[in-house]
């Protein structure tokens, strides 16, 4: 073993070489300085990997040969390893990355860099007070160095700030370390935990002054208006240093001063940290420059650090792991964005839409962005959910709801950020270089991540049961981008048939319901995925990612799997939404809808945890502490995937505007998860002895009122396919409307409903969209007449409309006559005579979407239009195939989801008898009927055909219109507007206020944001003010 | 499904009983109107000529499939309602096929027709069919809220959804009717009739004289005999529905006769006394009177 001596010894000794040896070229030292990086990262690896797996215990090592009072001593211990195994690391990568920056500014540059990692070093490893501060200042010194050797009035400014700010926090610490020394006679840290220094006279005072300082040099918000302005003055490279490995180090110095400060701290570090971790988030919403924005969130995760410390003793033996979960993520992260946005060298957020023109570097972002927010498969999704567990266990809800809030507020700006890049308008359109140095650390940083996330959900029993299956296989999809369309997606759905193959015998009636409608449906609508030609690069991860998402929620066994599985589907679908034209906006709100549901159902996880010993997915059903509020959160989180009605502004755009395979997935299939998720938590409220009826009656109105809403609001749009994510609206709350029944054929309607919205909302938006990559338009009133160039279309359009409808004898009819029974039985006659209402208004927007788009007349432009892709018509006629058999032998479905429902509701069923169902109220014969529908139907057609067998076909415009032939197609063509009358009478009620609202509190938080970022002044003595003002402050809520 | 051919047969005569009834219970409203009016009027068997005059004309054209299939599907929603609708009470024989569904498969049938023939007609391209369309499948949407509060509130005052169970239960004397059990179902309904028989001040969907006769515009000859077909028949059967559930039923085709005269005739007289409304007001009016004493049959429960 290496003593850790050396870390310190190598850096100081190549440093002074460099001084000697700088005539040989800066090429040389540079290669030096990474040859001594590299040895000092080998040195902390080699005790981490010796401390953590041979169990070896931890060294001191003195300094001079003496012990301690008369010489430094260090420690290495485990997290000491790991702590400056980490700064190392990214030292010796931000090494790579700055060669040539470094190269430039000179040796002494080089030397600077050097020792500010040692100086890193040492504040984690040293067990001296006063080692402590003078390394500390070192730190400062050599950050301001590497800041003031940047051109530019600027980073002078910065850096002049950051000297003073620092020098200021380090006379505190002085003053402080003076009176510990007077009062207890050493500068030990281990001997201040040994004699509890608050104990003494005057004791609290210096634990206060060190305290503080250490705080303070974490750039606590609102005190950190200096610390801000360097992440945005400084090169990138330096930044990413700052960011990643001096607030690693930082960090540690809290952590020890932490360890003799007393429990007593623990609090006010934890409000500390959480005000900053808000705080800093709130500022970030109002940013447009991206290094103050990465500063902003950077000072927004340490805010959060230290509030995981100030819980330390709470957590207990999860809290290193949740710590360095969500550091680690964070200072790979960082680094990250830090080093990309040096490469792409955009300072406004819009102006990253050129990053896109090198797809890979987009990828790199995402990962990052991802990393940080917390999504699986990373670090920070695993800390971050045994954090919130482990919280909500010991009744610290509302840390939980802060450090969620806080979260929120980071993926507002961030994901708009990523949007932009994404799709933003590219303004400017000049070509920018990747040098090699530069990209291979964020090559690295990235896939550590990745292998990170993946060896830390091995952790304990209960992380280590994630299957990654799935995600394998979208990791070899990844790899195979290269290849064109036909490749890819004939593996896409080959793999899925076998995945669906060797999963279905695993899972219960209920699951596998939904197993198809999310797998067939994702193959069918992949098969629709043929007419695209070339690489269509980045699409097929992303699709497999969300069903896998998707699967992973139905095979959970635990809750942490449902929730894997549940945000691994919230990442693919956003970037399946996000690939639509004028997609960004939506997008974004898809996917902070998306996250606040998440957190909820994350909250409600918590809660039912409590005063459970097992983490299995079952414990929803027995929810022992506030079982309310956990039920409420949980279909509040899942209504955010249902779009129930309030929570529902970012369905229409984002399906509207997806690509025409993708809205089928989006909408009949991803909507699903959230009725899944609803399905389960009413599952576990208990049927039988309903406590919560309360919770259910107004679920039940909320599913009313949204199918009354949203099938009013498709009536009056005008782009079809927007018309149909309305129409979803409605359907979905229709859904929900009949799950809260909670009785027997409430539930068979609800299910009814949700396979036949499957079927034919995936029939409507493949015809449709298959339609619009024809016409180029999604507005019904510029299409018309397509009958004639599209009969397959119109015939799938028909019948799914029929379906839709209710109108006997489709499939629908199965769900109205349910739904009328059920609300009969239950009682609920007003909400259901809303849900019929509503069910009746369908037949507006379905007139309008057939004839609009298919009869009346055909436009000029239209007149060589073909048929609609063959790849489109066979998922659609398969899905019309099932349509025609659920309704005509309703009992093959409708039989075994009765015999699954029973095991809730073993009451109020369905009677068969035969293909006669009956209720204690009603009766229906689907098959007879079908037979009797279509003998009649067969007869008459016969005889009209007979009757007017010599009629004559006549061209387009020959209509009885005042004497002649109207040539204009668009003034004869009824669309536009068509139900203005209605609109007059009851558009009030689709008036968009909810979006208003939602309008008005993004508007208030930006506000807000904008107005507290007035105290950054920019001016020095100003931030000196709020450090001195802070330090008062919190002394006197220390000290009462 | 065994086949039962004097049940067909049957079926059969009931159907072209109640295709002349309409016929002549049509001639006879329109006869009234004409007498309200200070006019003469048709002569009682004018609606025969005219069907034998469009079944006979022999130059037709037509505009493609769905316009083909339009009157086929109007034509078979009627008959379909027929089909599934127990006629006399009783009967085993004239209960046609109603025993395959209920109350709720009759009130999603009548959609069956509309929407075949709202199709139909927009293929036909003619501006006037689709004004007269959406004037139609709005103020639908609105005169159906009191109709489903009142069978509702039928299928909870019975507790069944049969409607020959419902018909059953109004059975011993005119105070079991439905009129006199639950007035304000039966109001609710009965308001809510006026828009569905689509005479004045509910007659804009077809507003003769403005869009010529609003969705059949286009249609003529063969087609028409269909619609005419279809509409004497269904104009028979939907005062049969409210026969059967608000008052009492019918025991023999004498009875169903009066009775469905009588109904239909509520909203002949309604048409004589009022104007027409325009769309919007004769959306919103479902949603006031109609729709309050739907609850009210609602909350009564």
């Amino acid at each position: 073993m290496v003593t850790p001596i050396f870390i310190v010894a190598t850096a100081l000794g190549v440093g002074f070489a460099i001084g000697v040896l700088n005539k040989f070229g800066r090429n040389f030292t540079g290669a030096l300085v990474l040859a001594a990086l590299s040895f000092m990262t080998f040195i902390s690896f080699q005790w981490f990997y010796a401390l953590t797996f041979n169990n070896l215990s931890e060294a001191y090592v003195f300094t001079g040969g003496f012990k301690p009072p008369f010489a430094i001593n260090l420690l290495m211990g485990q997290y000491e390893s790991i702590a400056t195994l980490m700064i190392n690391l990214i030292g010796f990568l931000g090494a790579v990355y700055l060669y040539k920056s470094l190269k430039e500014r000179g040796s002494d540059a080089q030397v600077v860099y050097l020792i500010l990692i040692m100086a890193l070093n040492v504040l984690v490893m040293t067990r001296d007070i006063f080692n402590l501060f003078v390394f500390s200042e070192i730190t400062s010194v050599a950050i301001a160095g590497l800041i003031l050797l940047e051109k530019g009035t600027r980073s002078i400014s910065a850096g002049f700030k950051y000297i003073i700010a620092t020098s200021v926090i380090s006379t505190i610490f002085l003053i402080g370390i003076v009176f510990a020394y007077f009062i207890t006679g050493t500068l030990n840290i281990d001997d201040f935990i040994g004699i509890s220094l608050s104990t003494y006279k005057g004791g609290t005072i210096v634990v206060f002054l060190i305290m503080i300082s250490a705080v303070l040099e974490l750039k606590p918000f609102p005190a950190n208006g200096w610390g801000i302005d360097i992440y945005e003055a400084s090169e990138a490279g330096f930044s990413a240093i700052i960011s990643a490995a001096t607030t690693t180090a930082s960090l540690f110095v809290l952590y020890k001063i932490m360890a003799f400060a007393g429990a007593e701290w623990n609090y006010y570090i934890a409000l500390i940290g959480m005000i900053t971790f808000i705080g800093s988030n709130l500022l970030g919403l109002k940013q447009d420059n991206t290094r103050r924005m990465l500063g902003y969130s950077s000072i927004g995760q340490v805010g959060l650090l230290i509030t995981i410390l100030g819980f330390k003793d709470i957590l207990g033996e999860n809290a290193p792991f949740i710590f360095f979960g969500i550091l680690i993520s964070h200072y790979f992260a960082k680094a990250g964005l830090f080093w990309l946005s040096g490469i792409i060298n955009a300072s406004n957020l819009k102006a990253w839409s050129i990053i896109r023109k090198k797809p890979i570097l987009l990828f790199l972002m995402g990962t990052f962005i991802f990393a940080l927010i917390g999504f699986p498969p990373f670090p920070s999704f695993f800390a971050k959910w045994t954090l919130v567990m482990d919280l909500v266990k010991t009744g610290n809800i509302v840390w939980v709801i802060g450090i969620l809030l806080g979260s929120l507020f980071e993926a507002i700006y961030l994901f708009r950020w990523f949007g932009y890049a994404i799709k933003g308008d590219a303004e400017k359109t000049e070509e920018y270089k990747i040098e090699f140095h530069k990209i291979i650390p964020v090559w690295i940083v990235a896939l550590s991540l990745y292998v990170l996330g993946y060896f830390i959900a091995q952790y304990n029993e209960f992380t280590s049961v994630i299957n990654f299956i799935p995600l394998a296989f979208v990791a070899l999809i990844f790899a195979i981008d290269f290849m064109p369309v036909l490749i890819k997606n004939t593996i896409a759905i080959i793999g899925m048939i076998f995945y669906f193959y060797t999963i279905y015998p695993q899972l219960d009636n209920l699951r596998l319901i939904f197993e198809v409608i999310f797998l067939i449906g994702g193959i069918l609508a992949l098969i629709a995925g043929y007419l695209h030609k070339g690489k269509r690069i980045g699409f097929y991860p992303v699709a497999l990612l969300m069903y896998a998402g998707l699967t992973g929620i139905l095979e959970a066994k635990t809750t942490l799997e449902f929730f894997y599985g549940w945000e691994l589907m919230t990442a693919g679908s956003y970037f399946l939404i996000i690939r639509g034209k004028r997609s960004m906006t939506h997008a974004l709100s898809y996917m902070l809808f998306s996250l606040a549901g998440a957190y909820a159902i994350l909250t409600a996880f918590g809660i039912a945890s409590v005063g459970q010993s097992t983490w299995s997915l079952s414990i929803i059903n027995n929810i022992q502490y506030i079982p309310l509020w956990a039920y409420s959160l949980l279909i509040i989180g899942f209504l955010t995937k249902t779009a129930s009605i309030g929570l529902h502004i970012w369905l229409p755009g984002a399906h509207a505007e997806a690509e025409s395979d993708v809205s089928p997935m989006v909408s009949a299939i991803l909507l699903k998860a959230g009725v899944f998720g609803i399905v389960l938590t009413l599952i576990g409220m208990g049927a039988e002895n309903n406590q919560y009826s309360e919770l259910v009656y107004v679920l039940g109105w909320l599913g009313a009122i949204t199918a009354l809403i949203g099938n009013l609001a498709a009536v009056f749009q005008e782009d079809a396919k927007r018309l149909l994510a309305y129409s979803s609206i409605g359907q979905l709350g229709y859904i929900v409307f009949g799950f809260a029944m909670m009785t027997h054929l409430g539930w068979l309607a609800a299910f009814t409903y949700t396979i036949n919205h499957f079927m034919y909302k995936s029939i409507l938006f493949l015809t449709i969209g298959a339609v619009v990559l024809r016409v180029k338009t999604h507005n019904m009133y510029e299409m018309g007449g397509l009958i004639k160039k599209m009969p397959f279309a119109f015939i799938a359009v028909l019948i799914s409309i029929i379906a839709l409808s209710g109108v006997p004898p489709l499939s629908g009819f199965a769900g109205k006559w349910l739904l009328y029974n059920a609300v009969i039985l239950k009682g609920w006659y007003l909400q259901g005579a809303i849900a019929f209402f509503s069910g009746i208004i369908a037949f507006l927007y379905l007139f309008k979407l057939i004839s609009s788009i298919f009869l009346g007349q055909l436009k000029d432009n239209h007149r060589n239009v073909k048929e609609i892709s063959i790849w489109f018509i066979i998922p659609i006629y398969i899905l019309i195939v099932g349509l025609m058999i659920f309704a005509a032998k309703p009992e093959l479905i409708l039989q075994p989801l009765g015999t699954m429902i029973s095991q809730y509701f073993p009451e109020g069923g369905l009677n068969w008898n035969g293909g006669m169902a009956t209720t204690s109220i009603g009766y229906w014969h689907g098959t007879h009927i079908m037979i009797i529908v279509g003998i009649m139907f067969a007869i008459l057609f016969s005889w009209l055909a007979f009757l007017s067998r010599k009629a004559q076909k006549v061209k387009q415009f020959n209509i009885v219109y005042s004497g002649e032939r109207p040539f204009t197609p668009e003034t004869t063509h009824v669309s536009y507007n068509i139900f203005a009358g209605y609109n007059k009478a009851l558009g009030f009620l689709v008036l968009p206020w909810i979006t208003d609202f939602w309008t008005l509190t993004t508007n208030i938080v930006h506000d807000i944001s904008g107005f507290v970022r007035r105290i950054y002044s920019g001016n020095g003595q100003t931030y000196l003010t709020h450090i001195v003002l802070y330090v008062v402050v919190i002394y006197f809520v220390f000290f009462n | 499904m065994n086949i039962d051919f004097t049940k067909l047969f049957f079926t059969f005569l009931g159907l072209m009983i109640v295709l002349n009834w309409g016929l002549l219970m049509s001639a006879i409203m329109r006869k009234i109107g004409a007498r309200v009016a200070g006019r003469y009027g048709i002569p009682w068997f004018q609606p025969w000529v005219d069907l034998i005059k469009n079944y006979a004309v022999r130059s037709q054209i037509t505009h493609g499939i769905m316009f083909y299939l339009g009157p086929v599907f109007r034509l078979s929603g009627g008959v379909g309602l027929f089909l599934f609708m127990p006629i006399l009470f009783g009967s085993n024989l004239w209960s046609n096929f109603s025993f395959q569904g209920d109350l709720i498969l009759i009130l999603y049938f009548q959609f069956f027709g509309m929407l075949g023939m709202a199709l139909g007609a927009g293929e036909g391209g003619q501006p006037h069919s689709f004004i007269g369309i959406s004037r139609g499948l709005s103020q639908f949407t609105t005169i159906e809220v009191p109709m489903t509060l009142a069978v509702i509130s039928l299928a909870v005052q019975y507790h069944t959804l049969s409607i020959s169970e419902i018909v059953a239960a109004q059975q011993g004397g005119i105070m079991n009717w439905t009129m006199f059990t639950n007035p304000f179902a039966t109001a609710a309904a009965m308001l809510s009739l006026l828009g569905a028989f689509g005479h004045s001040p509910f007659d804009l969907v077809k507003a003769p004289n403005e869009i010529p006769i609003g969705p059949p515009t286009e249609y003529h000859g063969t087609f028409l005999g269909v619609l005419r077909t279809n509409a004497a028949i269904l104009h028979v059967v939907e005062t049969v529905l409210f026969m059967n559930l608000f008052f009492g039923g019918a025991s023999n085709w004498f009875e169903l006769i009066i009775k469905s005269f009588l109904i239909y005739f509520w909203s002949v007289f309604v048409g004589m006394v009022f104007p027409r409304f325009r769309i919007e007001q004769s959306v919103v009016w479902f949603l006031k009177v109609p729709l309050i004493l739907g609850i009210i049959a609602i909350l009564l429960l």
